[in-house]
């Protein structure tokens, strides 16, 4: 039981980095985003190419191809943001769901494209290195993604409460038109969004690919979904809301998972997320702006 | 617009075309032809949700496998194949109004989340359970379908009576309220819609239409091992699709459809076609792009596409039809009547009964009062105006009458208690409005929106125009006939088929009116109706006013800021301040007190004889 919950525990800190990462372009720009797991997927995918296959003769180490798919989710997010995010600035809230499915789905086809419906090998960036804490075991992967989602956690609730770019975020967060007027430069708060969700989904994609034991196109999407099923249940504009969230999705995950099926685990995420739309639909922690 | 002729002869060139085919291909090919019109239809379904409700629905890929599971399962097991087809389809709707169920709650995008945490589920069902595969059994096709090519037509026959049946939907009930759902969904309800019943409705429309595409493909296939076509890629291919072919275009989701799932397979069982490469392998990739191009710039996808192209190679000035000159003798006198401009005397108030009384009627939202205990009443065959600075609660209490505001109170109308009943019922009732910021469907006719205002009188269930039953179609040849009415009244007989959103404004407003009035009310709430308006368009608007009132025995309660009109056109007048009553009488007696002025124009900008109707209007 404790190591089943360890392993869930593990699973929902790698979806609530997703989560905050669609928690920080959905406060910051207002757009739901479902590209979030393919922008990490397909830089980690280029990163582990570069491992197996080197590039330019040069063949970095796991650790360093983890740091590139970091990085190159951060580009990637840039690039949406500027180059197809952008031009949708005040067009209804479907318009740019839609288009980050989009780029969700021409990141994960390109994948399939460019290396094949196999499963990629994902070794961990951290090794395989276990320790064991009070009976249960915990690789060097889980520790990291403890200590990346509670740094995160942790970073991003000063970054936004204590500095006035932070202030920018929230005042953009709440009327973006009126936080222009009063001088904020609102579309470095789009770039900061979709940047920094870019670096977290990076990291999600990394981490979360070893624990799953390979790399496949649209399986960061389908942990996505699940990252974001957490995100409405804790409520969709709130940090910690969308972080506890996802740690219950990814503990049910691990629990009902190995102890029934997997059909269980999700049929119980999807009653969950229905209950919490009809009952609460601004989730747990989350604004009513949340819910409407 | 697209001119319906034009339509027809395009769907009927498609239709030939598709007969015709399987003459060109062989047995495999029309197969491959088959499975992507499985997958279209699937497609078609999505659209009723996206295209004409605006809910996006992430899980049809899912919903596409409910289908064919549930056909696979009864048919495997010797049911016939229409029990087959039914159940599938049943079970789709019913499973696809499930997962709509969020959206009863909120309108936000977070109803799409449902959608995929249902795909989540759903595509571990198969894998986890393996006896929802029937594995081992298969569906033996009926006699008349063993061939390929009879299942192609067979496929063909559904698609047909899908677009037949959808297109039915489109001009009844059902398919103009999904429409106001989309569009004005806060404001539905003044049209008698119950938005909740209609998006579900259109939940299980769409589920339906998947359901009958999963069944079609299990029939083919005849036992499912490969659970690829159900996974979230497919129900996000899906939605490419849909947004790719264009929303509400039929025959542009079939092309896309065709593009994705058909094409690639066609050029050759390998896909390798000279100078092209694989086409099956770089296509998708390729389709996603154009997707992501095709949202950021082109909206509207192909369907749009070929709309604007339309719009482009009809020269300008055949866009809006010339006004016809009255023909009808009676419609000149009514109009000689209406352009007359004989002011009535102010006087003292009719003592008529009252239509309508608001007693201590109170909207708080949170902490502000909108509206604070307001009395007042609206006497028969009145004209009353309702006057008062931004803020005042014209608008509020409106809402108020109209069921959109949180309200406190009672609202008597024709002595009984309005908000006692809901919202969508208060149109049957008489009461009709129009909104400070348009309350209609800019993409639709001027006709259909006519015919949407008058939504509560279609009192046949939704699913019965779907299918052409329960007396839906004298009903709706009935309605009609009243809407061609309410646009003559008007003269708007000439713009009946233009899009509502290529119309100006002001001719926009018109409409706005004549949609509620042909809707049959007693009541008419009208806000702002002259903001936008020129001076003489506004002038022109006070004499409809009192032709409204005169000849078709309406009473009306206007908000206006347009004094003037006030002054010519109304028999009352009430004025709010911060949602209190603050004067009432004729307009003369209202539009003189200090207090009035002071809260309208200001402290001492206007001399109150500056106000004098006769003097401004001259």
């Amino acid at each position: 039981m404790l190591g089943e919950i360890v392993v869930g525990l593990a699973i929902g800190s790698a979806y609530s980095l997703l989560a905050v990462a669609v928690v920080l372009v959905y406060s910051g720009t207002g757009v739901l985003s479902l590209a979030m797991g393919e922008i990490g997927a397909f830089s980690l995918y280029a990163g582990l190419y570069a491992h197996d296959h080197g590039i330019f003769g040069w063949q970095p180490g796991v650790f360093v191809a983890g740091l590139l798919a970091v990085a190159g989710g951060g580009v990637l997010g840039l690039v949406v943001e500027r180059f197809v995010m952008r031009p949708l600035v005040g067009r209804p809230a479907l318009d740019g769901l839609v288009a980050t499915l989009a780029v969700a789905l021409f990141l994960a086809l390109t994948e399939l494209y460019l290396y094949g419906l196999d499963p990629f090998a994902a070794p961990s960036p951290v090794g395989a290195g276990t320790i064991e804490v009070g009976g249960a075991v915990l690789t060097a992967t889980e520790l990291v993604l403890f200590g990346l989602a509670a740094a995160v956690a942790l970073g991003l609730y000063l970054f936004l409460t204590r500095t006035k770019f932070g202030l920018a975020t929230r005042a953009t967060t709440s009327d973006p038109v009126v936080a222009r007027l009063l001088g904020v430069k609102v579309n470095r708060v789009y770039v900061f969004a979709w940047g920094v969700g870019g670096l977290l989904s990076g990291a999600a994609a990394a981490l979360l690919a070893p624990i799953n034991g390979s790399l496949t196109p649209f399986s960061l999407t389908t942990a996505l979904l699940s990252a974001l099923a957490g995100a409405v249940i804790g409520g969709l504009d709130s940090l910690g809301g969308a972080i506890l969230g996802s740690m219950l999705v990814g503990v049910v995950t691990g629990v009902v998972g190995s102890r029934f099926d997997p059909a269980m685990s999700a049929g119980v995420v999807f009653v969950a997320v229905l209950a919490t739309l009809m009952i609460r639909p601004r989730g747990l922690f989350g604004s009513p702006r949340a819910a409407t | 617009m697209q001119r319906p002729e034009s339509r027809h002869a395009g769907a009927g060139v498609l239709l030939v075309g598709a007969l015709l085919a399987p003459l060109a291909l062989n047995l495999p090919q029309t197969s491959i032809i088959v499975t992507a019109l499985c997958f279209g239809l699937v497609a078609l379904g999505l659209d009723v949700l996206i295209g004409s409700t605006g809910q996006l629905s992430m899980a049809h890929g899912a919903l596409y496998g409910v289908g064919v599971f549930t056909a696979l399962g009864l048919g495997s097991r010797g049911a016939p194949w229409p029990m087959a087809f039914a159940a599938a389809i049943v079970l789709s709707a019913v499973v696809a109004v499930i997962v709509g169920l969020p959206s009863l709650r909120i309108r936000g995008l977070q109803v799409a989340i449902a959608s995929l945490a249902f795909q989540l589920f759903a595509q571990q069902l198969p894998n986890t359970y393996s006896q929802v595969k029937s594995a081992g059994r298969t569906f033996e096709r009926p006699g008349f379908l063993v061939d390929e090519t009879h299942l192609y037509y067979f496929g063909v026959a559904c698609t047909v009576l899908v677009l037949v049946l959808l297109n039915r939907l489109r001009s009844t009930r059902g398919g103009r309220s999904l429409l106001a759902v989309r569009d004005v969904e806060a404001r539905a309800a003044a049209f008698g819609i119950d938005t909740g019943r209609t998006k579900l409705f259109a939940y299980g429309v769409s589920g339906a239409v998947a359901g009958l595409g999963g069944a079609l493909f299990a029939l083919q296939q005849a036992s499912v091992s490969d659970l690829q076509p159900f996974i979230l890629r497919e129900s996000l291919l899906l939605v490419a699709v849909v947004v790719i072919g264009g929303a509400r275009s039929a025959v542009g989701i079939l092309f896309a459809a065709f593009l994705l799932k058909g094409l690639p397979g066609l050029l050759g069982t390998d896909g390798n076609v000279a100078f092209l490469g694989d086409v099956s392998q770089w296509l998708p990739p390729a389709l996603a792009l154009l997707l992501v191009v095709s949202v950021v710039l082109q909206p509207a996808g192909i369907g749009g596409v070929l709309r604007d192209l339309n719009i482009r190679l009809t020269p300008k000035g055949e866009r809006l039809p010339p006004r016809p000159q009255p023909t009808d003798a009676a419609l000149a006198t009514a109009r000689a009547r209406m352009l007359r401009d004989v002011p009535r005397p102010l006087k003292e108030r009719l003592p008529v009964p009252a239509l309508l009384v608001a007693d201590q009627v109170s909207v708080r939202y949170g902490g502000v009062t909108a509206l604070d205990a307001l009395n007042l009443e609206i006497r028969r065959s009145e004209i009353v105006g309702l006057i008062g600075a931004n803020g005042a609660g014209k608008s509020t209490f409106f809402n108020a009458v109209s069921g959109l505001a949180p309200t406190t109170g009672v609202i008597r109308y024709r002595d009984r208690d309005l908000l006692l009943s809901p919202p969508s019922s208060r149109s049957a009732r008489g009461l009709a409005r129009t909104f400070q910021e348009m309350g209609l469907v800019r993409s639709e006719t001027v006709r259909e929106n006519i015919l949407l205002a008058q939504t509560w009188m279609a009192d046949y269930p939704m699913a019965a125009g779907l299918l052409a039953l329960g007396g839906s179609v004298g009903t709706e040849r009935e309605l009609r006939r009243r809407a061609d009415q309410a646009l003559e009244l008007f003269g708007l007989q000439h713009l009946a088929g233009e899009r509502l959103g290529d119309l100006p404004y002001g001719t926009m407003r018109i409409v706005e009116i004549a949609s509620a009035v042909a809707s049959g009310p007693d009541l008419l709430l009208l806000d702002e109706a002259s903001a936008g308006l020129t001076p003489d368009e506004a002038h022109a608007l006070g004499d409809r006013f009192k032709a409204l009132r005169d000849e078709l025995g309406l009473t009306l309660v206007v908000i206006e800021h347009h004094v003037p009109l006030i002054a010519a056109t109304c028999d009352y007048c009430y004025c709010l301040e911060s949602g209190a009553l603050i004067a009432e009488g004729t307009p003369a007696e209202v539009t003189a007190q200090p207090r009035v002025i002071e809260s309208f124009l200001g402290r001492g900008t206007l001399q109150p004889e500056t106000l004098r109707p006769e003097e401004v209007l001259a």
